[in-house]
């Protein structure tokens, strides 16, 4: 038990020490502190976008989706495939767009492409309101890990408070950099503790193979779609593909991750390498299903992984274990928080409440929005119980929304305001009524997420048909970007190009 | 329009799109099956890997080729 408390005290200092490390690197700028200036480099731009892209949603929820519902889980397959080709399609033109207009938050492009205030402010709204309770998920995960790892010794409200209070200081003294410096040791921890969890525990039934066989003679509906509770079909594989990968590609916190990075190159590689990545999700697999043949009896499956653990492997390599499950979460919340601040001090503080603000100012009010939000994640890490995968579902479904918008940005001249605002509220109404209203539960089977995507992007679509932009200058501005665009990396478009400019 | 784009361009995006048809269309149905066992898989994880694997096989070749965009190499050298 002591190893395990040391190996959490470990877990938690080497964050400190980076931070303090990358803090000394900094300069005293906002775009420092909130997106390095622009100048991250390979390893750390991968390591931080997988390792915040993997949450404790896919540290614990993975293994408890195996073990309660199935194969359904094997669908994140496919959405990491999707989540890395939207880094290099839609990420690297945001990039792009960044560089080119200076662009910090979300709300930045998309305000100034759609040329309107209110659009402005809603987007910054559904980016707080969304990921917040996506943000106690990763608390409440954390925390758990932390209590099973120490034997019980810490409680759950204290586990989850050290755990804000080390993120809060390093990414106080050392904005995104700090941030992306221990994201890729937890990264690397995370990786190899999922899969390395899995080989371990499957030894127990005679490695991979013999788990299969075995599990295919005692409870051979873990093997196939809908699963042995039978409500994880077709609806629920796809509604995961889409409102996961979507979701999460659309948060702030990666948003922020693809103005930071350095070369437009970075942007072509990226999908193998977080393709590559989901490989790591065949140690849930094992872990998974390993507990349905050694413990079918869990009540919450979110702990099925550290209950394995605990039980079945020494002590040591348990706790490293866990403190990488620690490390999923640790690396999305510490992101979050981050970019949450970032989104308060630049879209709220410095737009609407003092514009003139020094960039000491600036980066003082990121630093105290940081505590405050913590805190609020915090406090509903305490008070709002619920199943990890479904809490991050819903917020996830919340966020996604922007993807259309988004998409109209980078890519139609016909885009309108209006219809990206009807687009938005139509979509997030549409996620709130099914979710919260019970009599439209997830109709055909299909997530709420997957319906306010489908509404949305209707409206949008008609509406920027019907309409007509009568603000020239911008989209004009943004058909130029697009035009240095393609002939910077797509020069084969350019002749296309060349002659749509003409018909202007 | 489509004649405009290189030959590698237009194959890399359909064998993607193929990807995600296979895994993400009612068609992973068929696959729905926890036998026969290959390579001491249940069928649903093994053609569920298979495809997984060939997607990000063709992300690595989508970045050796600059995503179809071959002549970008010979550009950015040039820089």
């Amino acid at each position: 038990m002591t190893v395990g408390v040391l190996i959490i005290a470990a877990f938690m200092i080497i964050p400190l020490v980076v931070g303090f490390f990358a803090a000394s690197k900094s300069t005293k700028t906002s775009e420092d502190f909130f997106i390095q200036g622009r100048g991250m480099g390979a390893v750390a731009v991968f390591f931080t976008v997988a390792a915040t892209w993997w949450s404790s949603f896919a540290f614990l929820g993975s293994n408890a989706t195996f073990y309660t519902s199935g194969p359904v889980y094997l669908t994140a397959l496919a959405w990491n495939l999707l989540f890395g080709f939207m880094y290099y399609w839609v990420g690297k033109r945001v990039w792009y767009l960044g560089k080119r207009f200076n662009y910090i938050t979300p709300s930045d492009l998309l305000g100034d492409f759609y040329n309107n205030e209110k659009l402005r402010m809603v987007v910054a709204a559904i980016l707080l309101i969304f990921t917040i309770p996506y943000l106690q998920i990763q608390l409440t995960g954390g925390a758990y890990l932390i209590e099973v790892a120490s034997g019980g010794v810490i409680p759950f409200w204290f586990a989850a408070l050290i755990f804000y209070f080390i993120i809060v200081i390093y990414v106080w003294v050392g904005g995104i950099r700090a941030v992306a410096w221990t994201d890729i040791i937890y990264g690397a921890l995370l990786f190899f503790g999922m899969l390395f969890a899995g080989i371990y525990i499957s030894q127990y039934l005679g490695g991979p193979t013999g788990l299969f066989k075995s599990l295919l003679e005692n409870s051979p509906e873990h093997l196939t779609l809908p699963g042995p509770l039978g409500t994880s079909g077709y609806g629920q594989w796809f509604s995961l593909f889409i409102v996961t990968a979507i979701g999460a590609f659309m948060g702030p916190q990666i948003w922020l991750r693809m103005y930071a990075v350095k070369s437009g190159k970075l942007f072509n590689l990226m999908p193998f390498l977080l393709g590559f990545a989901a490989i790591a999700y065949m140690g849930s697999v094992l872990t998974g299903f390993s507990g349905v043949l050694l413990e079918p009896d869990v009540a919450n499956a979110d702990q099925i992984l550290p209950i394995m653990l605990t039980k079945y492997a020494p002590f040591a390599l348990a706790s490293l274990i866990l403190a990488a499950g620690a490390a999923a979460a640790m690396s999305t919340a510490n992101s979050q928080i981050h970019a949450i601040s970032t989104i308060v001090t630049l879209d709220i503080y410095q737009r609407y409440a003092n514009p003139n603000a020094s960039q000491d100012k600036i980066v003082k009010v990121g630093r105290i929005s940081l505590v405050v939000f913590s805190l609020i994640a915090y406090v509903m890490a305490l008070t709002v119980p619920g199943v990890l995968v479904t809490i991050g579902i819903a917020a996830l479904a919340g966020t996604a929304q922007l993807i259309v918008p988004t998409i109209g940005a980078i890519s139609w001249r016909r885009s309108h305001p209006t219809a990206a605002m009807w687009g938005l509220i139509g979509g997030v109404a549409t996620v709130l009524l099914i979710t919260f209203i019970p009599a439209f539960s997830a109709p055909l089977g299909f997530h709420a997420g997957v319906w306010g995507l489908l509404v949305n992007s209707i409206l949008f679509i008609l509406i920027s048909l019907k309409l007509k932009r009568t603000d020239e200058k911008v989209v004009k501005r943004f058909d130029e970007a697009r035009f240095d665009y393609n002939q910077e990396y797509h020069p084969e478009l350019i002749d296309d190009s060349i002659e749509t400019r003409k018909s202007i | 329009m489509l004649s405009k784009y290189p030959q590698m361009k237009k194959w890399l995006y359909s064998m993607l799109i193929l990807v995600f048809l296979i895994l993400e269309t009612p068609f992973i149905l068929m696959a729905n099956a926890a036998e026969p066992f290959v390579l001491g898989l249940p069928f649903f994880l093994f053609w569920n890997l298979l495809w997984w694997l060939i997607g990000t096989i063709l992300f690595f070749i989508a970045y050796l080729t600059d995503w179809g965009s071959k002549s970008v190499k010979a550009k950015s050298k040039s820089k």
